[in-house]
């Protein structure tokens, strides 16, 4: 049983009359957003000395600050459970931040819910289930667009730029694609909205070497654009040597942080993550 | 043998029959199937809720009928059906906003929906009776035939007359018309993708800005719309009692789940093979097979393969079916 | 005050009101013991099926919505039990139509050995299509004559198969074996599947066995009812020619025909309180053993059963069984109390829907609030109408006499019980989303 008597999980496998498939699982820190103000300097995206957890359980994260600047990529990485994914979770307010705080452009967004962060400019693409899956590709960058009022073709055409494979299966059900195709059509849809950064959780997971080469080459050149990318990255190695900026989380503090050459470069980081 | 007045024999008691009946079930099955796949239950209530959206109707018919106004040979029926189907609207947003939004609130499981469904099943049931009646009721008018046997015998010389209700061609056509918009509501629109969007992962439509509430409300009212079509062509073609919609939750069902439940063109499926299913196994071929047989085969019972009154039978016998070699349904159900 | 004093009081308030129900005809409560009795009869009864399905539902997360056909299986277990052989019938025709029976279990059982045995294509549809085909046509070549020549005989009376002609009591465990051996059947088909469809699987199933009891008049006289089946205690015009009890009658200060009604009544209540008595005290303890803790471990937490070995299936299927079989059990004291067997008042709003609201109301997974939702339940669903009356002679106390709304509103509200059920549902959900008394 669980402490919320309308989230019992008696009788919901019987499928002829409960429907469990694509149902919300994401837990937002706020349900409603509380109010924002300006603050001045400070990179251009910073989770602030973090501390936090999940509802009201244990803390995770320890005074974790993660951050990233104009034109950057910055790549967070770790041993598993380090609190990766849970770092950029906070950041996206799907975590509850107790203390510090997190800062878009110049503005502390840490009351804001995570769908109007996506509103201020934050493009979120999750680790799984980040497409939808029964339709088509084009509706899914369509999707991507929901908030914007104006005129999109220009957007969706620099996506189809970025990813020629989508425009050719533009019309098929993205379900069909294959995983890296998949992880293109979850970025380019998150790019539609034209966000002021783009966070990426595991982009590479559970693609073979050579689809992974592709997408970090894609990842480069959308962060040409002058867009900053925040990313979490189970391939500590590949994702330092594009990275502008890396952290290393350990048990959800920060352990190391420097340049992606910096880190490649310490022998203490070396030995303990990147197995030598 | 004489092929020809089998075929029309066919066609009058089976053929004609099924296609309206089956048109009634695939309008209740896609409410149902747009609920199942969008707000994730299975809604008891949608039998109640037909009858609601018909016992609407017919009141206004009645007042319509009295004041004088009619269709010419189409059912006054017809004239009120806009005004019901506003009504069930308001209805079915006023339940959401009392009863079903609080569990949304609390990310409520889809079971607790569906308990609460049938709590507000059995108030839409006693709401319907305390307001019309448990009685039967009737309130087709208009001209009776498209074609009447007769007149069919006489235009071309066979033995067999085929008949064709006005409501038999008016629920096929507006059974066409409801779904073909529809469809191009789902897949061409912005809202209607937004609700796609949302049934197929609740999670990210919320990420791409869609407001759930919205893709709610949407669902709602063109449940409310289908549900009170298919209420009111239903009863235009037998009658109204409100006992007898809350019995047709049931073919509704298997049609929803035999097709795909959250599948729209499973929905439509489902309901014509459940309707045919029914008519075909309940109706006694006797006629069909003296005409279509040679004279020394020619059947002397009824050639009746179950009674009429297995015809909810007939639909659970073919749900089990197709469950056990499909378990998803026959188009792969959740896509809405 | 404590949780247990809490409960205690909603149980003496249940039993107050029945009191207040045989003690005065205050507001709408009818002041006669008969009626207090006929609720508190159907309030046990309705309480047993609760259990029934509070096992499933409480104890497994099992969604039955097929009580009803289950119910109707414990009723036709007393026909088939209790009424006297009929020898003709049996030489006539009743051999045969076992016989058919037979042959249609086989042909069934065969199609399913064949999909399960030979390789998957166009020659297994074949044969399969072949087989239902045969025994199809078999089944009703030996089926119809039987009917045909059992139906003919003594149709006022019979014309049906008969029974066993045993003690009627023994038919409340034969109607719970009948409805586990459905339950069984459902249970087989539609829990193997990939997801489960119990509910839309006991739906279906539930109309279906109705749609037979009305229709094959050889089982039980379809629609034409079962009437005057046997009953465990005497009859009430006995009672009153006998000398003695008119004797006693007079003694308690009572005239013997109500003497005679209440005595009867109060007899099955003893014997119903001793049935639910036994069967709550079973359901408690096995909800307490291993296996209880076992089921509830399934039920919260599908996966992480299976992940350890459980085979979630097999025990579902169990539970499902055993809660359908206390639904029969209480399906046949039901028919015993009425003492007739009427298909065609089955309906689903009251024998499988309303039964679910007692279940909600009362406390899922609370054997005792199962119980008690029964009860209560039960004493609304007759008592909602003269309230309802009531209300509705307070409302329309201000309207013109004769106007037609007001006539409307008091002819109508005999219709409020169905949109109280609905209301209380509701508002438990709302307010109380465990029920009255929350699994612990």
């Amino acid at each position: 049983m669980s402490d919320n008597p309308y989230q019992d999980d008696h009788g919901n496998k019987d499928a002829s009359i409960t429907n469990t498939k694509g149902i919300g699982t994401m837990q937002p820190a706020h349900l409603k957003s509380g109010p924002t103000h300006k603050v001045d300097g400070g990179p251009f995206l910073i989770g602030d000395t973090m501390t936090g957890g999940y509802g009201k359980g244990p803390d995770i994260l320890h005074d974790c600050t993660i951050a990233v600047d104009k034109g950057e990529i910055a790549v967070i990485v770790g041993p598993n459970g380090a609190g990766k994914s849970t770092a950029m979770k906070a950041v996206f307010g799907m975590l509850n931040v107790r203390s510090g705080a997190v800062r878009l452009d110049g503005e502390d967004i840490t009351q804001l819910t995570p769908q109007d962060r996506v509103v201020k400019g934050m493009g979120f693409v999750p680790q799984t289930s980040n497409i939808f899956t029964s339709m088509t590709v084009e509706e899914n960058l369509e999707m991507g667009a929901f908030i914007r009022t104006d005129d999109f073709r220009d957007t969706m055409e620099q996506v189809y730029d970025l990813f020629p494979i989508l425009r050719d299966k533009r019309n098929q059900p993205a379900g069909e694609l294959s995983g890296g195709q998949r992880q293109q059509v979850a970025v380019g849809r998150a790019l539609m909205t034209k966000p002021k950064v783009l966070m990426l959780d595991e982009p590479t997971a559970g693609v073979s070497p050579i689809v992974m080469d592709e997408l970090f080459d894609r990842i480069i050149e959308v962060a040409r654009t002058g867009l900053p990318i925040l990313m979490v990255e189970q391939n500590a190695k590949q994702a330092l040597e594009i990275a502008d900026k890396g952290y290393v989380l350990v048990q959800g503090r920060n352990a190391y942080t420097g340049t992606g050459k910096e880190l490649l470069a310490d022998p203490e980081v070396r030995k303990s993550f990147l197995g030598g | 043998m004489d092929l020809l007045n089998a075929l029309v024999a066919l066609t009058n008691y089976v053929i004609v029959p099924g296609l309206s009946y089956g048109s009634q079930l695939a309008l209740g099955a896609l409410g149902v199937t747009l609920i199942y796949g969008i707000l994730r239950f299975s809604n008891f209530a949608h039998g109640d809720t037909m009858a609601f959206g018909a016992m609407v109707t017919i009141l206004l018919t009645w007042l319509f009928q009295s004041a004088g106004l009619s269709a010419g040979p189409l059912p006054t029926a017809l004239l009120a059906l806009p005004f019901g189907i506003l009504g069930t609207i308001a209805l079915m947003l006023l339940t959401d906003r009392t009863v079903y939004r609080f569990y949304r609130q609390q990310k409520a499981k889809p079971v607790i929906f569906v308990m609460v469904s049938l709590g507000v099943m059995f108030i839409m049931n006693g709401l319907v009776r305390f307001i019309i009646g448990p009685g039967d009721q009737r309130f087709t008018d208009g001209e009776r035939f498209v074609i009447s046997a007769r007149t069919f015998k006489k235009l071309t010389g066979l033995d067999e007359g085929l008949a064709i209700k006005t409501t038999e061609a008016l629920t096929v056509v507006t059974a066409v018309i409801v779904v073909a918009v529809l469809f191009w509501f789902l897949n061409k629109t912005r809202t209607g993708k937004s609700m796609r969007a949302y049934s197929d992962n609740e999670d990210l439509a919320l990420l791409s800005g869609i407001n759930p509430e919205r893709v709610v409300m949407y669902t709602w009212m063109i449940v409310a719309a289908l549900a009170t079509i298919a209420g009111v062509l239903y009863g235009l073609d037998k009658s109204f009692k409100p006992f007898t919609y809350f019995q047709l939750l049931l073919p509704i069902f298997a049609s929803a789940i035999v097709g795909g439940l959250g599948n729209p063109i499973g929905a439509i499926a489902g309901g014509f093979i459940i309707a045919f299913s029914e008519v075909t196994i309940t109706y006694a071929w006797k006629k069909v097979l003296t005409y279509g047989l040679p004279e020394s085969l020619a059947p002397d019972g009824l050639v009746q393969l179950l009674s009429t009154d297995y015809k909810f039978a007939v639909s659970f016998a073919i749900l089990i079916v197709v469950l056990l070699f499909k378990p998803t349904g026959l188009f792969k159900g959740k896509a809405v | 005050m404590t949780e247990t004093m809490k409960h205690t009081l909603l149980f003496v308030f249940v039993g107050v009101m029945i009191l207040l129900e045989g003690m005065t005809d205050f507001l709408f409560f009818s002041g006669s013991w008969n009626s207090a009795l006929v609720i508190l009869n159907m309030g046990l009864i309705s309480a047993i099926m609760a259990i029934g399905v509070n096992i499933q539902w409480g104890f497994a997360g099992l969604f039955n919505v097929g009580i009803m056909g289950f119910t109707a299986l414990g009723g036709l277990a007393v026909v088939l039990v209790s009424t006297p052989v009929i020898p003709a019938a049996w030489s006539s025709g009743g051999v045969s139509i076992v016989m058919a029976l037979v042959m249609g279990a086989l042909t069934v059982v065969s199609a399913v050995m064949i999909t399960k045995f030979m390789p998957a294509g166009k020659l297994r549809m074949l044969v399969l299509s072949a087989v239902m085909i045969v025994g199809f046509i078999v089944y009703r070549a030996i089926f119809d004559p039987a009917v045909g020549s059992v139906e003919a005989i003594n149709p006022a009376l019979q014309g049906n198969i008969g029974g066993l002609g045993l003690p009627v009591l023994l038919a409340w465990p034969a109607g719970g074996l009948l409805a586990a051996g459905a339950a069984w059947l459902i249970g087989k088909t539609a829990l193997g599947l990939r997801s489960d469809y119990l509910a839309i699987a006991t739906l279906g199933i539930a109309e279906i066995i109705i749609a037979v009891l009305k229709n094959e008049d050889w089982l039980s006289r379809g629609v034409k009812n079962v009437v005057g089946l046997p009953r465990p205690l005497p009859y009430e015009v006995d009672l009153q020619a006998d000398p003695t009890f008119v004797e006693r009658a007079a003694s308690w200060g009572m005239d013997p025909v109500t003497a005679s009604t209440v005595y009867v009544k109060a007899g099955y209540a003893l014997m119903f309180t001793v049935v639910l008595l036994a069967l709550l005290w079973m359901a408690q303890m096995a909800l307490k053993s291993p296996w209880g803790r076992m089921m509830r471990a399934i039920r919260d937490n599908e996966t992480a059963a299976e992940a350890m070995g459980k085979d979630v299936t097999r025990r579902h299927l169990q539970i499902f069984v055993l809660g359908s079989a206390i639904c029969g059990i209480a399906g046949a004291m039901m028919t015993t109390l009425d003492s007739q067997m009427t298909p065609g008042t089955y309906n689903p709003l009251r024998f499988t829907f309303l039964i679910w609201v007692m279940v909600i109301v009362g406390g899922s997974g609370n054997n005792f609030g199962a119980v008690l939702g029964g009860m209560l339940i039960w004493f609304f669903w007759i008592k909602v109408e003269p309230m309802g009356i009531l209300l509705m002679e307070l409302v329309t106390a201000g309207m013109a006499e004769g106007s037609a709304l007001k006539a409307h509103l008091l002819e109508s509200a005999s219709h409020m019980r169905l949109f109280t059920m609905g209301l209380i549902l509701l508002l438990v959900l709302r307010f109380s989303p465990r029920g009255l008394i929350p699994e612990k």
